[in-house]
């Protein structure tokens, strides 16, 4: 088997809130091999959303070793961690949290903002992957006027255009009704049956089942 | 990422949100606008005095009767030949005037008329234009003749080709033998509207007595101004039989100097007004500092958006610096433009016209800039530093 691209080796993370220290994820080891469909389950206060900080490299291990596409993150600095994140990590959230009073295109192509490519190209790209989603005609329209799945859409785009190594998505059907959700999770089933590896996070196990591997997490470690 | 990027970024900013960009720039706009205006009226004052001070003639000295009205003078053309005799004196010019009507044909005008000597043209800087100026022997045989000020020879119409016209003075008939170039000024009184005629023909038809107005003295080098004063001081005493503890019935008067001390006044008080008017471009950086810290607060999830998506902490400072530049800056280049044509509408008011300074505005471009950069930096690094964690889940 290849090597993996996820590498958690016995992660924890410890919030330190003043006089008491608070284990989120307690040595928690976990490996994701590429065009691998995992998701993370687990109900609210189960360490998801710190597991999520974590591998998006929002956030550092308070110990244990993190490697993601061959690069030891854990131990990097804020503008390392921004490089990682802008080259290898593309993110779905729950809230879509696209740009206010940005067009669709403009969304799509702000990552490559921060990558440094030039303004024709990253036309081209956000177009492109608007397409590929199926958003092409909605390429001037704002956030305010797209409907919950549209916006979805769009975040998706915005995380797959830089062709990165991981999509991490959380909740991303969360704030969608199910036909809208089941519309997203096909998406993301499609992605995946083209080579895309995709770390779901999610609370609710019937979406998990979408995913070709679940990981249990409760109390900050993994149960199954 | 490049300045145009971050330039892009910012005006799509400053478009969605017009009025409160527009309000944020009213306090530059209103700091540098008076700035460059107040500077621009103080350079107009200052150089308006400059230019009189250089049409005053060279190193002038004024003797005039102490105590006022003509009747009382002392002063007399022998007075003005004995400080002629001084050594350091390069000319002198006593002068007697009177108002009268001067008429060509139907056309007349009412000027000063003043009698002087050939020695009149040096003393207080005045060109000849055309024909000539009085001679010594034209003063000797008390002669009818004129020569006009640029401004009497247009209001009677006489060009060049008039000269040896006869004209009316006071009714009495006189030759114009030249006419003056204009020297300008923007006095209480023009310069060019007068009519010189021989001192002697003054005395003799319009005045009467042998005492003169005022005598002008063009002392041959700067630095002897003060020497020629008490000089001529002490000869005039002497010959107006003046006791040691009688006041003298006269006044030396250093004109150039009083409007040199006037000029130095002007520039600091040029300097002062621009200082004052610099504290209104500071409350304009506080203005900005205030909004981009609102702003900040506001965006604080577009900035948590913007680094899970790549933005590094230098990325957003980038951003925010620039949005704050450009709202100082712009409000900057509309406040030059805005003072500059107060200023000119001022100068042309007052009559000195436009002064046009290109340091002004150099400056005033540099001082938007610092403004910028001074209240925007520390809202910009506010947003750097955000947590993207936490910015992402703010509400």
């Amino acid at each position: 088997m290849a090597d993996p691209i996820i590498s958690l080796d016995h992660v924890s993370r410890v919030y330190d809130m003043g006089r008491m220290h608070v284990p989120a994820l307690s040595d928690v080891s976990l490996q994701v091999h590429p065009g691998e469909f995992v998701a993370i389950v687990g109900p609210s206060g189960s360490g998801k959303t710190t597991m999520m900080n974590i591998l998006g490299c929002l956030d550092r291990p308070t110990s244990g070793g993190y490697s993601l596409d061959g690069t030891a993150v854990a131990e990097l600095d804020d503008n390392s961690l921004a490089r990682v994140r802008s080259r290898s990590i593309g993110f779905v959230f729950q809230s879509y949290n696209l740009l206010p009073r940005t067009t669709a295109l403009d969304n799509v192509a702000t990552p490559l903002l921060y990558q440094g490519v030039s303004r024709k190209e990253r036309a081209t790209r956000a177009r492109a992957a608007l397409e590929r989603l199926g958003m092409g005609d909605r390429l001037d329209h704002e956030p305010t006027e797209l409907s919950g799945g549209q916006q979805q859409r769009v975040a998706v785009a915005r995380a797959l255009v830089t062709e990165p190594a991981i999509i991490l998505a959380d909740e991303p059907t969360g704030n969608l009704d199910s036909h809208a959700g089941a519309e997203v999770m096909a998406l993301l089933h499609e992605l995946n049956a083209t080579g895309r590896t995709i770390v779901l996070i999610t609370h609710d196990a019937e979406v998990a089942r979408a995913a070709s591997r679940q990981v249990h997490l409760r109390d900050g470690q993994i149960v199954a | 990422m490049s300045l145009r990027e971050l330039l892009r970024l910012s005006f799509s900013r400053l478009r969605t949100s017009r009025l409160r960009a527009a309000l944020t720039m009213l306090g530059v706009i209103i700091g540098v606008a008076s700035v460059v205006a107040l500077v621009g009226v103080g350079q107009g004052t200052t150089s308006n005095i400059t230019s009189r001070l250089a049409g005053l003639g060279t190193n002038l000295l004024t003797i005039s009767p102490n105590g006022g009205g003509g009747s009382t003078s002392k002063l007399t053309i022998e007075d003005s030949d004995a400080i002629a005799a001084l050594p350091t004196i390069a000319g002198v010019a006593p002068e007697i005037s009177t108002n009268a009507t001067v008429s060509l044909g139907r056309t007349s005008t009412t000027t000063s008329i003043i009698g002087t000597t050939p020695a009149y043209p040096t003393v207080l800087a005045y060109d000849l234009y055309q024909g000539t100026f009085l001679t010594d022997a034209s003063l000797a045989s008390d002669l009818r003749v004129a020569v006009l000020g640029a401004t009497t020879a247009t209001n009677l119409g006489i060009t060049a080709s008039d000269l040896g016209t006869q004209i009316s003075v006071g009714g009495l008939p006189f030759r114009v033998i030249g006419i003056l170039n204009p020297k300008g000024g923007t006095g209480f009184q023009d310069p060019d509207d007068q009519v010189l005629v021989p001192i002697g023909v003054v005395q003799k038809y319009f005045v009467g007595g042998d005492t003169v107005r005022t005598i002008g003295v063009s002392v041959s080098d700067p630095d002897e101004m003060t020497a020629a004063t008490a000089t001529i001081t002490a000869l005039l005493r002497d010959r107006h039989d003046l006791a040691a503890t009688d006041t003298a019935d006269f006044n030396v008067f250093n004109q150039t100097q009083l409007l040199a001390a006037a000029s130095s006044i002007s520039a600091t008080l040029t300097l002062l007004l621009g200082g004052i008017a610099s504290i209104s471009l500071v409350v304009g950086g506080i203005g900005i500092m205030n909004i981009m810290l609102v702003s900040v607060r506001e965006r604080t999830r577009e900035i948590g958006i913007r680094k899970a998506i790549g933005a590094r902490g230098r990325d957003i400072l980038a951003q925010f610096l620039v949005e704050a530049l450009t709202l100082s800056l712009l409000g900057g280049l509309i406040g030059i433009v805005i003072g500059l044509i107060v200023s000119a509408g001022i100068g042309q008011l007052a009559g000195w016209g436009f002064v046009f300074n290109p340091i002004t505005i150099v400056a005033a471009v540099l001082f938007s800039l610092a403004v910028g950069v001074v209240f925007g930096v520390w809202p910009a690094r506010q947003a750097a530093r955000l947590d993207p964690i936490s910015a992402l889940r703010y509400e």
